[in-house]
């Protein structure tokens, strides 16, 4: 009897709690469901500006590969290739939030891998930041960093990253380091972003296939032989015309890694927060199915009280 | 007849993509007219206009577009201008473009300490004037 009746009082209890359990993860359903719509929106933009620039970096490319073959690449810095190389450096682009799933992480540890690829030739690689949680991650990991530099949450123009290019050319002319790559999270698609690093100096005068590459195949189509061109004209002449070009494509490439990072961070995040969503769902229907047991439970209990109160007056 | 292929990009997007009869850029060097095989080129563009002419239906149409600066590349048949940043004439709003443009002269008059936002301003006081010819010639 005196179990009996200490269950019927846990029996509301047990239920009140469940209820409260359902209110909380549904309100959290709410916060990222939230989340998932900002990162949409924030999504398409990103996604407009960075299939607006591929046409851009693809013809400056395509500029540079006709030039390679018809300048002498040794006679710009940013072409020769070092015979030595002693330290490299790496442009992190990342994200200043999280809840991006494992975005950052990802590209830390692809950067890590390549690192390990270059390090018996370089002794040390720097690292170059752009956004907050790539340089908390490298930090962690040990990696060396150079500099760090504040990141917008949307990059609006070219000239936002500018201070990078030129930090970067003075240091490669100047020889503190002789690669330059730049990591990045390329975007595939909504549903698919792959972390990737670049050579950017020396430039490689290759078809680039990786940096933008899912609307400019028809410009690839169109691509002009240029084998029959004897030569170029440069005006006013080829040093200057060099010297105004090659810092700008880095700039161009440098801006488009960024873009299409962003483009790839706010997808990786509406994903991440349609996943924690739908998860956030399912519990609550787990919960919701335990409620109503435990409800069924204690009512149960009661009829079988009172009928047990009953039989005994009988 | 032979024609241009003539692209005309910015980072922000294609401005032009078109077959057309020739194309006039100011570069470095002063201003360029390009004709069908032309010799490969490639040249530093300054703040300034392209004209661009086409013959549609045997008559001559002109157009104008403002850039700010950049490279042209030219190979035979096809030219790529890779602008810093381009308008057609009939995007640029007059007024504000002379607003933007007594306002670069007027910083240009007072701050001249600093040479590096001395060339700043100048170069954009240069891009002003190069949309306010483009504006104008249209009307």
């Amino acid at each position: 009897m005196k179990w009996d009746s200490n269950n019927v009082r846990t029996m509301p209890q047990a239920t009140r709690e469940i209820k409260r359990r359902i209110k909380s993860v549904s309100n959290t359903r709410k916060i990222t469901k939230a989340m998932e719509m900002v990162a949409a929106a924030k999504m398409r933009r990103a996604v407009a500006k960075v299939l607006a620039t591929r046409s851009y970096a693809d013809l400056a490319w395509q500029t540079v590969i006709h030039l390679a073959k018809k300048v002498d690449t040794k006679r710009h810095p940013f072409f020769r290739e070092r015979q030595e190389i002693k330290h490299a450096a790496i442009v992190l682009i990342s994200t200043n939030r999280g809840l991006c799933g494992s975005f950052n992480v990802n590209l830390v540890h692809k950067v890590i891998d390549s690192i390990k690829i270059h390090q018996p030739e370089s002794k040390t690689t720097y690292i170059i930041s752009y956004g907050v949680k790539g340089r908390d991650e490298a930090r962690r990991r040990h990696l060396t960093l150079m500099a760090d530099f504040h990141k917008e949450d949307i990059t609006d123009n070219s000239v936002i990253i500018r201070p990078i290019v030129q930090l970067v050319a003075k240091d490669y002319i100047d020889g503190k380091y002789d690669k330059v790559f730049v990591a990045f999270t390329d975007f595939m698609s909504v549903l698919k972003q792959l972390p990737h690093i670049k050579q950017l100096l020396p430039i490689v005068p290759k078809i680039d296939e990786r940096l933008g590459h899912i609307i400019h195949k028809e410009d690839l189509a169109e691509k002009i032989n240029i084998d029959n061109i004897s030569e170029f004209i440069f005006e006013p002449n080829t040093k200057n015309v060099l010297d105004a070009f090659l810092p700008r494509l880095v700039e161009v490439q440098i801006y488009q890694a960024v873009l299409e990072s962003e483009a790839s961070e706010h997808s990786a995040r509406m994903l991440a927060m349609r996943n924690a969503s739908d998860a956030a769902g399912e519990m609550i229907d787990d919960l919701t199915l335990t409620f109503n047991k435990a409800r069924q439970a204690s009512i149960t209990a009661e009829l079988a009280d009172i009928t047990g109160g009953r039989a005994a007056l009988e | 007849m032979k024609s241009i292929k003539l692209k005309i990009v910015t980072p922000e997007k294609v401005v032009l993509s078109d077959t057309v009869a020739q194309v006039s850029l100011d570069t470095k060097m002063g201003q360029i007219t390009i004709l069908p095989n032309h010799l490969p080129l490639v040249a530093e563009l300054v703040p300034g206009e392209i004209i661009v002419k086409k013959s549609a239906k045997g008559r001559e149409q002109e157009s104008w577009v403002a850039v700010s600066g950049g490279f042209v590349e030219v190979l035979p048949d096809t030219v790529v201008v890779l602008a810093d940043t381009a308008e057609y004439a009939a995007e640029i709003d007059q007024a504000r473009a002379e607003e933007a443009r007594i306002k670069a002269e007027e910083l240009l008059k007072e701050k001249m300490v600093d040479s590096e936002e001395y060339a700043y301003v100048a170069a954009k006081l240069q891009k002003e004037l190069a949309r306010l010819r483009v504006v104008r010639r249209r009307r």
